[in-house]
């Protein structure tokens, strides 16, 4: 068997106090490896997937990086934002956000609700995360900030492929932001597991629209997959569903160019036969959902 | 790297104590302080039975780095040995059997101690999702559930 824990207490542990005096150690040490709650992180650490040989501890800056606020019309989440901390957000109270309310109670367990953060859960960058489709459906952005100052990215061109993003090595993402689509929109998100708390995903969807006396206006639609191993928009769907009446005939065409779109492969956790069936099946779901249709 | 001073404010007592930069918060309170409810059955942060309260809220000892507990307040099953109501959660997991190995009963009163200090006298949905997080291998989890209902009601 492979040893696994090789020099793992040799590790170096950075923990600066403030977001300042962090970005200034990470510009100094961009091979360090970046840490908040760490409950992704650190079990990949202790099995000896992940060897950093230093890491930078961030969950220090809930000062600074803890917050949610509206800044006009835009909704700012700070990278350390937990998800049992976004549970209990007004913002997430209105209707038009009901898929956070969907997500985060099938997220994890209350334990792990307490620790995981947000900025966490796109950094983690797999197709597990179930943050991602929803910001990806929301047309969210990341802050990137660093010694040389900041810069905002979409999640989209953030995710750079499994575990991979693209964030030079000096910076860190510091907030998710995205415009609130105002009044009229509704969302709603979707994930199936082999049980319903505690398990990673086979699937997830959301989706992110205006349908008003029965017009789809509009629609954004993101899944974990798509094409490939990494959440993504379906936009040749969205774009056959865009001004469309919603009824059964739409729904149908919608569930045959969905179902053209998806190109999945089996893996360990199911065959994409399995995993394309449910993709299709909770489509029809959450539009309707949103449409206030049975 | 060498060892890290860390102080945490376990049970109400500020320690300090000298961790590995791979050790968990869970190795430092079985195997540096002793308190040995806190158990380890995955070590990947699926099974629950670790769990503690840090600045009261139920976490993971097992996904916790030590040196992320600095600063922090640790509360285990031993430092509510005299809670009047915890004596009424393990009065009722005595009364209603909810024991059978007692390897999940520490974090399951964690967990129902929890709740109840929220909410006094919690639905058996509410208590179902409070303890969705920490898994039970022996009992089916109805006699678990009822115990921490009763010892709402009794309240």
């Amino acid at each position: 068997m492979e040893q696994p824990l090789l020099n793992r207490s040799e590790m170096i542990i950075l923990q600066p106090s403030s977001l300042k005096e962090s970005l200034k150690v990470l510009n100094e040490n961009p091979d360090a490896e970046i840490m908040a709650n760490a409950s992704d992180l650190w079990p990949r650490i202790r099995n000896g997937e992940v060897r950093p040989k230093k890491i930078l501890d961030i969950s220090g800056l809930t000062n600074e990086l803890s917050y949610v606020k509206k800044d006009g019309n835009v909704i700012k989440i700070g990278a350390l934002v937990t998800v049992s901390q976004l549970e209990g957000e007004s913002f997430v109270k209105e209707k038009r956000f009901s898929a956070f309310v969907d997500l985060i109670s099938k997220f994890g367990s209350l334990q792990i609700r307490n620790v995981a953060t947000v900025g966490g859960n796109v950094c983690a960058a797999s197709s597990s995360e179930d943050f991602i489709p929803l910001f990806l459906a929301l047309n969210a952005k990341v802050k990137l900030s660093s010694v040389d100052g900041e810069r905002y990215m979409s999640v989209e061109k953030f995710l750079a492929g499994k575990r991979k993003l693209n964030r030079r090595p000096n910076e860190i993402l510091t907030e998710i932001s995205f415009e609130d689509p105002g009044p009229g929109y509704g969302s709603a998100f979707e994930k199936v597991g082999r049980r319903n708390m505690l398990i990673i995903n086979l699937v997830n969807l959301a989706v992110v629209g205006k349908i008003a006396k029965g017009k789809i206006e509009d629609i954004r639609i993101a899944a974990n997959r798509v094409k490939g191993k990494i959440p993504e928009r379906a936009k040749t769907t969205e774009e056959f569903l865009k001004g469309k009446e919603l009824n059964e005939e739409t729904l149908n065409g919608a569930k045959k160019v969905f179902g053209e779109e998806l190109i999945l492969t089996d893996d360990m956790r199911a065959s994409a036969t399995y995993r394309k069936a449910l993709l299709i099946t909770i489509l029809e779901r959450l539009i309707k959902k949103i449409g206030g249709v049975q | 790297m060498a060892q890290m001073l860390v102080k945490i404010n376990v049970n109400g007592v500020e320690r300090e104590v000298l961790v590995d930069p791979d050790d968990r918060l869970l190795d430092v309170l079985r195997e540096d302080f002793g308190f040995k409810s806190v158990k380890e059955a995955c070590g990947t942060g699926d099974c629950g039975l670790c769990t503690v309260l840090m600045d009261g809220k139920p976490v993971l000892s097992c996904l916790i780095p030590a040196f992320q507990a600095k600063n922090h307040k640790i509360l285990t099953l031993e430092g509510l040995n005299n809670d009047p109501l915890m004596k009424k959660i393990q009065d009722q997991f005595r009364e209603h059997q909810a024991a059978q190995c007692g390897f999940c009963t520490p974090a399951m009163e964690i967990m129902g101690w929890h709740l109840l200090n929220r909410k006094k006298e919690p639905s058996k949905q509410e208590i179902k999702e409070a303890i969705s997080g920490t898994l039970c291998r022996c009992t089916g989890y109805y006699d678990i559930v009822d115990a921490i209902y009763d010892a709402g009601r009794e309240q």
